[in-house]
């Protein structure tokens, strides 16, 4: 619906704000927004196996930090004689929140952003770069589907039947290995249909069906004075907490209660849009 | 007018001790549709890629290309990348482009063309092609068929002068193939395009070729119009006329001296005018009456993959007793591939029964029914290997098999010599040929020395000679008492090699028999012979008997 630009540069400032961020309001705020948003753009089946798959990840990330590092001054309990802190348990779990959020965010740009999109920003300014983008995007599907078949007919022709978890770990790895010469091997091809039709000629163009509104242009601005107040937050002190050796607080005053709420506001932001939008298709189409 | 013109071409790769080509010389008119011919391996695909500058492989060349005149070393860029259009044969791996609209405008974006431009000519391809439809879509949305036309209309958006086609049906299911043939016949008749192409489904494009070269191990054998072509071939060895039209292969078996024919009307004129049909039935030794014990059996069996979802088989019943070769024809997505699976016990039936050799394959345990047992082989043949060499992948096996590891070695060795593929084994499994993989691949399933084979689609992709041998291979096996059944589109191949033969239609099968009831039943859906012979003869399936009858009844006296 938006230009390109827009959508690039949302996700852009999006991805940023949360990496560089250990703020728990806002990484919270971030992981929110990005599963909102996830979970109005694919389907149901397929969002519910996700968030089940992230939880998963999430504790096994979460548990990794306080088993390696013991920095923090309340001890909850001794593994080997190393103490277990509850400052490092909480660390875990904000820097997995905050990669969880960054994935969740990826899978939407995946989604929002195709392959024509990305090549349209960056075809004029680096050639190069954008057709490894395109390709790697293209491939992402085509590699999932030949996993799905190398794995079906190892099965089917019997000889890999696991009943136990290092052989389907070991066919697991088995099918990755193969994969691999599998993708060599196509991308040689894809390579000779691309230079069989041209590419590589100079003053080459760049196709789009995308045209700059004014609507986008609102967007730019908007996110213009998102980052303006995102930096003055920062500069207020806002987004600064620390974990060790004891735990920060988060101060509540009505500026930064504010501030925070307009932080939410900004994560949530596509995926009010894409509701809004559906709510008013069925409108439309009710009154057919 | 002559557009491209071959002289004295010579090629040879690197490190090979064999030349590739050797010595080729031909012309091309404008607006011929030229079809190439030979074997696999004969050198068609190397011609073809030393035709586009742009994919000639690296090695050894002599002897020179003209396009319009021009030597191909001196065209300039542009010309050499849009006025020679190339199409493959895999139609996945030549899509680069996420979106339809965005592939057709990829060439045109190189050719660094206006946005205005190339809105009208991808509008324009896109109609002509029948696109408009699916324009907007993914590209990994289409089916095979689609793909290959989209790769099609996205190379003649180019607007090139001649279109080179390599093997672009060979991935694609018959009917989607006769669409792509038709498409191409099209721009030639209609838009006068010059058309190079090679081709394993000779039956179809034979006839619509103006001129067709023959090529045999490197080297240009005969290159001419098809009647003469076909005449000319009588004599030569089998690996090239195995795979021309049936129409030619009776006229080639008959050896009189009458006009070749081409398609089948023609060689329905053929016989009526000159042979005889007071033996209209040809006599065929009857099977002893199977009374062997029961190898595969389903009863009743249900299948669908989600609950919500609607049934892939619907109550489906099948008896195959031991040692039959028994084929199942079917359409896409008929549900033939998810029988196999249920047989192979990898789907699993909501309602009704399975038994193998008598067992309900429920009770088989782990890897009881695979070892020794039954195996399936996948429809595509590269998903089977997994390690750098053949004989790695072999070798492998020990693990699963168990056993000593000298005896697999010898028993690999066997298996490679049954399958004369002894010289392959240490060869990449990605460098063989499609025949070459496929036969490959039945290697290894053949190392757990299972009773029943049940096999996916094997004859797609493998040109006339390897449909041969995998043939009597096939016949082979089954006459070490190998139970051997296999699921295909392939009508001509399944009515050469079956025992009895079944038609899978709207989730069950509808019809099943002996391949000479089965075919002769059928009007529409049946061998290519048959539906020349169908007016004269009453159980002629395949092209050797329409021959033999022909010769029993003598030609007609006039």
């Amino acid at each position: 619906m938006f230009h390109p630009l827009v959508i690039f540069s949302y996700f852009v400032i999006v991805l940023f704000v949360t990496m560089f961020t250990s703020h728990p309001v806002f990484l919270l705020c971030s992981l929110a927004g990005g599963v909102a948003f996830c979970g109005v753009l694919s389907a149901r089946r397929q969002f519910l196996s996700d968030i089940g798959f992230y939880i998963v990840v999430f504790i096994l990330l979460s548990l990794a930090n306080p088993l390696f590092s013991h920095n923090g001054e309340t001890i909850l309990f001794f593994i080997n004689d190393n103490p277990v802190t509850k400052e490092a348990l909480i660390y875990g779990e904000f820097i997995a929140v905050m990669i969880i959020a960054v994935i969740f965010w990826c899978k939407c740009l995946n989604e929002v952003m195709s392959t024509d999109k990305t090549l349209y920003l960056f075809g004029r300014v680096v050639p190069k770069l954008s057709l490894l983008l395109t390709m790697a995007l293209r491939f992402i599907p085509l590699f999932k589907r030949q996993a799905e078949k190398i794995n079906k007919s190892q099965k089917t022709m019997g000889f890999y039947a696991a009943d136990n978890l290092p052989d389907k770990v070991g066919g697991a790895m088995r099918i990755f290995d193969s994969l691999i010469g599998w993708s060599i091997e196509n991308s040689l091809e894809t390579a000779d249909s691309m230079k069989a039709r041209g590419y590589g000629l100079p003053e080459r163009t760049t196709f789009s069906i995308f045209t700059f509104r004014l609507d986008d242009a609102f967007m730019l601005g908007l996110m213009a004075i998102y980052l303006l107040i995102f930096i003055a937050g920062k500069s207020a002190g806002f987004l600064s907490f620390h974990f060790y050796p004891t735990l920060g607080r988060v101060g509540i005053t009505e500026l930064s209660a504010a501030f925070y709420a307009f932080m939410a506001l900004f994560m949530f932001f596509p995926t009010l849009i894409e509701i809004k939008e559906q709510i008013k298709w069925k409108y439309l189409e009710s009154k057919i | 007018m002559e557009i491209l013109r071959i002289e004295n071409l010579s090629f040879s790769y690197p490190l090979r001790d064999t030349a590739a080509l050797s010595d080729v010389s031909f012309q091309v008119k404008e607006g011929e549709f030229i079809l190439l011919c030979g074997e696999s391996g004969c050198g068609k695909t190397t011609l073809l890629k030393l035709i586009k500058r742009e994919l000639a492989p690296q090695g050894e060349k002599s002897g020179a290309i003209y396009y319009r005149g021009v030597r191909q070393d001196d065209l300039d860029e542009r010309t050499s990348a849009c006025k020679i259009g190339f199409v493959m044969q895999n139609p996945e791996n030549q899509i680069v482009t996420e979106k339809v609209w965005h592939e057709l405008a990829f060439g045109l974006e190189n050719m660094g063309l206006q946005t205005e431009k190339i809105r009208r000519r991808v509008g324009e391809m896109a109609s002509f092609f029948g696109i408009q439809n699916w324009f907007r879509k993914k590209t990994d949305e289409l089916s095979g068929g689609q793909k290959q036309i989209l790769n099609l209309a996205a190379v003649m958006a180019m607007q090139p002068e001649i279109l080179i086609l390599d093997e672009p049906t060979s991935q694609l299911d018959p009917i989607a193939a006769s669409d792509f043939i038709a498409t191409i016949s099209k721009l030639n008749q209609d838009m006068g395009l010059t058309i190079l192409m090679t081709e394993h489904r000779l039956e179809e494009v034979f006839p619509l070729a103006d001129r067709v070269l023959v090529m045999k191990k490197g080297k240009v054998l005969l290159f001419d119009e098809p009647r003469l072509v076909g005449n000319k071939l009588k004599n030569a060895d089998n690996g090239i006329s195995q795979g021309l039209p049936s129409a030619i292969r009776i006229y080639q078996g008959l050896n009189d001296n009458m006009p070749c024919p081409l398609t089948v009307k023609e060689g329905r004129e053929l016989l009526a005018d000159n042979y005889d049909n007071r033996v209209r039935r040809l006599h065929r030794g009857k099977k002893a009456p199977a009374d062997a014990e029961t190898a595969i059996e389903l009863r009743g069996v249900w299948f669908r993959y989600l609950k919500e979802s609607p049934d892939i088989i619907e109550d489906t019943s099948l008896t195959v007793k031991k040692g039959e070769l028994v084929c199942l024809l079917g359409g896409n997505g008929s549900g033939k591939t998810t029988l196999l699976n249920i047989i192979a016990g990898a789907n699993r039936p909501y309602k009704g029964r399975v038994k193998i050799f008598g067992k309900n394959i429920r009770k088989y345990k782990g890897r009881e029914l695979y070892v020794n047992g039954l195996t399936l082989l996948p429809q595509n043949p590269q998903t089977v290997f997994i390690k750098e060499t053949v004989r790695d992948d072999y070798l492998e096996l020990s693990k699963v098999l168990g056993g000593d590891l000298n005896a697999l070695q010898r028993r690999i060795d066997q298996i490679a010599e049954l399958l004369s593929i002894s010289d392959l084994l240490d060869v990449h499994p990605y460098d063989l040929s499609g025949g070459e993989q496929q036969k490959a691949a039945i290697g290894k399933i053949l190392l757990s020395e299972p009773r029943i084979i049940l096999l996916d689609e094997p004859t797609k992709g493998i040109d006339a000679g390897y449909k041969e041998q995998l043939c009597s291979l096939l016949k082979d096996l089954q006459k070490r008492g190998i139970t051997i059944m296999l699921v295909s589109h392939d009508i001509e191949f399944c009515a050469r090699v079956a025992d009895r033969c079944g038609m899978f239609f709207d989730h069950t099968i509808i019809s099943f028999g002996e391949p000479e009831e089965f075919f002769c039943n059928n009007n529409f859906y049946t061998t290519v012979a048959n539906r020349i012979s169908r007016a004269m003869f009453d159980n002629a399936i395949t092209t050797e008997d329409v021959i033999e009858l022909c010769r029993e009844n003598g030609r007609r006296s006039e």
